[in-house]
């Protein structure tokens, strides 16, 4: 029992010697996580300036109804998303589960309407009220749709892996690893999504509204 | 307690629903045949702003954490 006693007193002892304290550590976690958002700007950014270049004041004749529904859905993701973080910042452990669970189904949901019906990669067709549910855009079809791929493919890719880290937070949160005073995990997944979100903010205006259709 | 968590709450619900005006906005602008790129990229600018400061709060890497 004293050796355990000494033991812990010794980790206590090396935790205040070697890692700076928590709020710092916060603090550096948040600088971090927004410089790497920041990073990727340039990458989101490059891709932008590219569609103005090579597309200049035209776009390609896409779904309308589509490119809404499937920013709505990022948009009310977002919302879930915040809810989730907010209930844990103030204890509601289910809230968070929840929130976090719906979030998870929307960006999936989000990530089928671009790969599935946008993108179209098993050729279907059909129609709801008139409105094409399936895009018909091919990777093949010139720089109009490489700029296409290139921009909701890397897009793409981000929501996957804001899937996956949702996933990996909503478990270790249902573990019981979060609390109120600490949920660094949580708080780094939401800005992560958010950031997704307002990729797409500026995307979507640049793909299926600016230009002419041609 | 309750009414931060009220406040918090209800920031995320007033976000949502200006970014959704915005986006139906920024819609109706842009299936018009002379939809204009500036007034589109403006609208996406706000919208942007909203996220960072009231989703992503950006405010927090200037806070000090008191816990």
């Amino acid at each position: 029992m004293g050796a355990i006693t000494a033991e812990h007193e010794h980790d206590a002892h090396s935790h205040d010697s070697h890692e700076p304290p928590w709020e710092v550590q916060l603090r550096s976690n948040r600088l971090g996580l927004w410089l790497f958002c920041f990073s990727e700007v340039f990458l989101f950014a490059a891709l932008l300036v590219a569609r103005f270049v090579l597309w200049g004041n035209t776009r390609p004749e896409l779904s309308q109804e589509l490119g809404l529904a499937a920013t709505v859905v990022l948009l009310v993701s977002s919302f879930f998303i915040n809810r989730g973080e907010t209930a844990m910042e103030h204890g509601d452990r289910k809230a968070f589960l929840n929130n976090f669970m719906i979030t998870a189904v929307l960006g999936t949901l989000f990530f089928i309407g671009v790969v599935f019906m946008e993108w179209n990669i098993f050729g279907l067709k059909g129609e709801l009220f008139g409105i094409d549910l399936f895009g018909h855009l091919k990777p093949s079809d010139g720089v109009i749709a490489g700029i296409f791929f290139a921009m909701t493919g890397m897009h793409a890719l981000h929501v996957l892996s804001g899937i996956v880290f949702i996933l990996v937070v909503w478990n270790n949160g249902r573990k019981g690893h979060y609390s109120p005073e600490r949920h660094w995990g949580v708080e780094a997944c939401a800005i992560y999504w958010h950031y997704v979100d307002v990729v797409w903010v500026f995307y979507y205006p640049a793909l299926y509204l600016m230009g002419t259709a041609v | 307690m309750n009414e931060k968590k009220a406040a918090a709450y209800r920031l995320g619900v007033i976000t949502f629903v200006v970014l959704m005006v915005l986006t139906i906005v920024e819609y109706v602008i842009g299936i018009r045949p002379s939809a204009s790129i500036v007034l589109l990229f403006i609208v996406a600018l706000v919208k942007a702003a909203l996220i960072v400061q009231n989703f992503m709060h950006i405010s927090r890497l200037w806070r000090e954490e008191s816990h």
